[in-house]
């Protein structure tokens, strides 16, 4: 391992992957909790149709993405939160038309463009320190909302009426919870790409969800699990010659399998009243 | 057991006096889309009052609640809380409003403690720029004590039987600091045993804390001894006033109509199934 971090590219690799994992998985707290599963998989592949979009017309692919991904994320939760269409079905609306307009920007493309593909699949081991930078910035974004209003997402993300009913801005809450999801995502897409930037939200939440019974020990573990699992993913990918985001995926999805065979949660047996 | 608190801790509000109106209903109508919910409700709640509201399914008793929450303003009249029209309630005025909802099944999975639980009731009291410190995990702790679940502290929330979850989610609204406590069958749900444990401590919540208190249930004979002043209502207020006053064969076949029958003690029986 000391030889391997002679290389600055696995350097750059390693502290990307690191605050990727951590980010997602502390985010990713709250979409397991709230029921959000598919929005980061809508948010992801509508930030990769903005990032097609900025190839097409030479716009840099970042704020594109951004809007997309946004734009996305703030549409579905206003249509759920209107109670017109179940979030899934409006999720599911988005991310097939939003894929079909990745295709479309691709398809009008004069010439093939990899460098686009890197933003499906991820090229963490190409990451530059200029966007090592823009990832650290808008981690720390992001990662500062949650902390200071830790108190309101925990409320929300746990009964969002009655917390409005307590008087937390409890809707404000809920879309600035969506907002740091699509940044999370647009951060992410070019270490890990848009589609396994979803397992990274999901897994290692999940994997805590199946250790402990408290809300605050459940972002403790997700986060730990997180940045563990994206730097065993990179050493592993690079020392076998294997891709990166399927080595961080495959890892987290082995970790989570032990923690449902450990798990001291077992079904509830209710004490007497 | 008496309830105590230190003064520093639960302070009652000095804006308002004992006796005085907190809460005023003014030709108050509150419409859903697809029909108005209640109509026309003139009623005044006193600072400590005990107020049972009773009513059939849909009667509007659960809209009365989230009206006083500030959650829907009415389309006509008016209603004011803290002498502040409903509205224009900031969330320092909700955080003075204590709130049961009708109880839930809570997932036995999600993994919150009952600590955690109760301390979510200091999120809105305590604002957003305030993060919660050693003070306000005194008061969840008190909060607890007050329901008889201090033991239980550390428990996940999803383990516990469904009469210690309302005693917890009372302990929640009592961490806020109401001066309002509004409860919406808080008995529903739970063994009978139970539910006069629960009813047990909000009359003790009363006397003791001197919270003003707005309870909705469709049990009347459960509440009817708990309050001062009952309210019957069918989107209209039928009635208000003491219970002896309100519970007459002659009103309240106006609103669940003749199969209605008292009894000398004053126990109401109504013969549908939905309330007995």
């Amino acid at each position: 391992m000391p030889d391997l971090l002679t290389f600055s590219f696995l350097q750059r690799a390693l502290v990307a992957a690191a605050l990727t994992g951590g980010l997602c998985a502390a985010i990713g707290v709250f979409v397991v909790l709230r029921g959000l599963a598919f929005i980061g998989a809508g948010t992801a592949h509508a930030a990769f149709a903005g990032v097609a979009l900025a190839y097409l017309i030479g716009a840099p692919p970042m704020p594109l993405a951004l809007l997309f991904g946004l734009g996305t994320a703030w549409i579905t939760g206003f249509l759920e939160e209107r109670g017109r269409m179940k979030l899934d079905v409006s999720i599911g609306i988005f991310y097939t038309a939003t894929m079909a307009l990745a295709i479309l920007f691709i398809g009008l493309m004069k010439t093939y463009t990899a460098e686009v593909y890197g933003y499906l699949f991820g090229s963490i081991l190409s990451v530059t320190n200029e966007e090592l930078q823009v990832t650290g910035a808008l981690a720390l974004l992001v990662v500062g909302f949650l902390a200071f209003f830790s108190k309101e997402f925990f409320f929300v993300a746990f009964d969002q009426d009655m917390a409005e009913a307590s008087g937390v801005p409890a809707r404000g809450f809920f879309f600035l919870l969506l907002t740091l999801i699509a940044l999370t995502v647009v951060v992410s897409l070019k270490t890990v790409g848009a589609i396994l930037v979803f397992a990274l939200l999901l897994i290692p939440p999940a994997t805590a969800y199946q250790l402990t019974s408290s809300l605050h020990r459940m972002m403790q573990y997700a986060v730990t699990i997180g940045v563990l699992v994206s730097l065993a993913g990179v050493w592993v990918s690079f020392q076998f010659d294997l891709p990166t985001g399927p080595s961080i995926v495959l890892l987290a999805t082995g970790v989570f399998f032990l923690a449902v065979a450990w798990s001291p949660k077992k079904a509830p047996t209710p004490s007497l009243p | 057991m008496t309830l105590t608190h230190p003064a520093h801790i639960h302070p009652h509000h000095g804006d308002h006096h004992h006796g005085e109106p907190l809460i005023r209903f003014e030709h108050a109508s509150f419409m859903y889309p697809y029909g108005p919910a209640l109509e026309d409700i003139t009623l005044e709640i006193a600072d400590g009052e005990f107020l049972g509201v009773i009513g059939p399914n849909g009667s509007g008793k659960t809209t009365m609640l989230r009206a006083i929450l500030g959650l829907l303003p009415p389309s006509q009249g008016s209603l004011r809380i803290f002498d502040c029209a409903c509205h224009e309630l900031r969330c320092h005025h909700r955080a003075r409003i204590g709130y049961l909802p009708q109880r839930q099944p809570v997932d036995p999975y999600f993994p919150i403690t009952v600590h955690e639980a109760v301390m979510m009731g200091r999120t809105g009291a305590i604002g957003l720029w305030r993060r919660t410190g050693k003070q306000d995990r005194e008061i969840a702790r008190q909060a607890l004590e007050d329901v008889g679940m201090a033991d239980y502290e550390s428990r996940p929330l999803g383990t516990l039987s469904g009469g210690q979850q309302q005693r917890v989610f009372i302990a929640r609204a009592l961490a806020q600091h109401p001066q309002i406590l509004l409860l919406d069958e808080p008995t529903t749900g739970i063994d009978t045993t139970t539910q006069h444990t629960v009813l047990d401590l909000i009359q003790r919540l009363h006397q003791d804390l001197h919270l003003t208190i707005v309870l909705v249930s469709h049990d009347i004979n459960l509440i009817a001894p708990l309050s001062q002043r009952l309210a019957l209502l069918k989107t209209k207020l039928y009635a208000i006033g003491p219970a002896k006053d309100v519970l007459r064969k002659d009103i309240l076949s106006q609103v669940y109509g003749p199969q209605i029958l008292t009894t000398d003690h004053g126990h109401v029986i109504v013969a549908d199934h939905h309330h007995q």
